[in-house]
């Protein structure tokens, strides 16, 4: 990994890629704000208020408050992957942006660099908006939530990354629906979104140890709490050095479709 | 030649034996070609024959197996983002992005080079106007007609001010109006002193728009020169071509050395002569006649079919 993997994320090409994707997403950003904000908003009714009536969770934690924090840590896992991993095939294999980007002086990485702000972005726009609606449900314990959004967008970030690989690798577009429901989906079920790992085996929590999302749930939910802890911060670090060890792997798929 | 900062030099492009395999295949085959500064240089081929390869290498999209590539003096490997930066480049699909409208395509291709704010929507507008697309800045790309979406991408490729524009099939898929359109715009840049490399299958366009040209096959340069050039040397001034009547047709070496070469494709017999009334004269004076004959003069499309012996039209 060199230098300039992390440079291609200052630089100003990343940032018009970034800007080309915002130009795109205003000619249906309503559509696409539905769509990303209200799934995990009928999760939260349905499971949060119906189900979470049945159950009971131990302490003080109400159901409702436990689902919301969850959600609000995999909605950027589904906003990224599903938005990066078909937008960057389609911009690649079918429109040809990518084509005519790489004749002006651009390098692949910072089209991906692009990509992964794009994504940050998304998390962070979607994100508030969910946690807009917790407050509104009086779920919000203390100004610390603010802090959330961090690990939300940084979620947004990471699940950018095995997105763009993918989108840049698979040959044919549907592919990519293995990816969405042999990872994306057991990912949703069992990070701990909808209930607490510790009733699981312990294999089973090892295995999971080693899963993002599982991180992303553990950072949020102390901070919608506004009760985080040193184990806080050891996910955050997680989540960090995810993202740092393995940014570089959809830039080199980039370049191996675009230069060479 | 000194690489570095290439400056205005005599030529703009410097291939030799240019190479470039794909596994197995190898799309170009070892070619020497120079392109000097200002002309409009074509590459003339059927589909396969190595053209669009050729282009990529140009415009560093691809990098060469084997051989050398400057472009300004630069080696195309090496300076890949400082060529990129002096050419323009014409794709053969338009790679127009179908979800920004017109200017943002523009502006977006301008922030590209560091071009932004006033500076950027002046230029755009003033290239928009060139290629008759004044007005509609704001419009989807899905409105604009093929022919429109080609002169969009020639409009979005001199964002930059160009030196050298790269044209791969710049007509292919347009009616004969949008044609006639794209002929007139690209006559206008090279007033301007914008050197032009096109590829084309077209040999009509060849023709007019080259001030000299290669005819490529499979991979191969077999033959370059002006077009003049290439019809008197490898075609003759006229053609006679006869269709049926094989057998009846007299031995072109009876003829008075009336006719330079003769080949025949299919059902048509095509005698190049340099006198074309005199060769039809001898032929009626032999009691040879034709029900169907064309005389005309030689073409491009005659080159072709003599140095490759495959038609080019399609």
């Amino acid at each position: 990994m060199s230098l300039r993997t992390y440079a291609a994320f200052f630089s100003p090409n990343a940032r018009h890629v970034f800007r080309r994707n915002l130009l795109a997403w205003r000619k249906y950003a309503w559509s696409s704000v539905t769509i990303n904000f209200a799934e995990p908003f009928v999760y939260f009714l349905a499971i949060g208020f119906g189900l979470g009536s049945y159950v009971r969770l131990g302490g003080q934690t109400r159901f409702v408050s436990f689902l919301a924090a969850g959600l609000l840590a995999a909605l950027p896992m589904n906003s990224a992957t599903f938005d990066a991993a078909w937008g960057v095939y389609e911009r690649l294999n079918t429109s040809g942006v990518y084509e005519s980007m790489v004749t002006a002086p651009v390098d692949p990485r910072e089209i991906a660099a692009g990509e992964y702000l794009w994504q940050a972005f998304r998390a962070l726009l979607y994100g508030t908006l969910f946690l807009i609606v917790m407050a509104l449900f009086g779920l919000i314990a203390s100004p610390l939530a603010l802090l959330a959004l961090v690990v939300v967008t940084l979620t947004g970030i990471l699940f950018a990354i095995p997105a763009v690989a993918l989108g840049a690798t698979v040959p044919y577009q549907e592919q990519l629906f293995y990816y969405f429901s042999i990872v994306i989906t057991p990912l949703f079920m069992v990070s701990g979104v909808f209930f607490p790992l510790d009733r699981l085996p312990v294999w089973a929590r090892d295995v999971i140890w080693f899963t993002p999302l599982y991180h992303a749930v553990n950072a949020v939910r102390p901070l919608i709490a506004g009760r985080p802890t040193v184990g806080t911060l050891g996910d955050v670090a997680w989540l960090v050095v995810f993202i740092a060890l393995f940014m570089a792997l959809p830039m080199a798929r980039l370049r191996k479709k675009l230069a060479s | 030649m000194s690489g570095g900062e290439g400056t205005r030099e005599a030529s703009v492009v410097e291939a030799q034996a240019l190479s470039k395999r794909y596994g197995p295949v190898e799309a170009v085959r070892g070619i020497d070609f120079i392109v000097r500064t200002g002309e409009r240089f074509g590459f003339l081929g059927v589909n396969g024959a190595g053209k669009t390869t050729t282009m990529k290498m140009i415009y560093c999209r691809i990098a060469p197996s084997a051989g050398s590539l400057r472009v300004f003096g630069l080696d195309s490997a090496a300076h890949a983002m400082a060529i990129k930066r002096r050419i323009g480049v014409v794709a053969q699909e338009s790679a127009i992005d179908p979800e920004l409208s017109v200017n943002e395509n523009m502006l977006l291709y301008a922030a590209f080079f560091g071009m932004s704010g006033a500076r950027a929507r002046l230029k755009a507008d003033e290239l928009l106007r060139f290629v008759g697309l004044e007005g509609k800045g704001k419009a989807h790309i899905r409105e604009l007609s093929g022919g429109m979406k080609r002169r969009l991408s020639i409009a979005r490729a001199l964002m930059n001010d160009p030196e050298l524009l790269v044209l791969d099939e710049p007509t292919t898929g347009l009616d004969p109006q949008g044609r006639l359109l794209v002929w007139e715009k690209l006559s206008l840049l090279r007033a301007q002193g914008v050197t032009l490399l096109l590829t084309t299958h077209y040999m009509e366009e060849a023709a007019r728009l080259c001030d000299r040209l290669v005819i490529m096959d499979a991979g191969r340069i077999y033959a370059e020169g002006t077009p003049a050039e290439l019809i008197a040397q490898y075609a003759a001034s006229d053609v006679l071509e006869i269709v049926g009547d094989a057998a009846a047709l007299p031995d072109p070496a009876t003829l008075d050395g009336l006719v330079r070469r003769s080949e025949r494709h299919g059902e048509t017999s095509y005698l190049y002569t340099d006198d074309g009334p005199a060769l039809l004269g001898r032929l009626g004076a032999l009691g040879f006649e034709s029900r169907r004959h064309v005389a005309r003069p030689a073409t491009l499309e005659d080159v072709f079919l003599n140095i490759t012996g495959r038609e080019l039209a399609e």
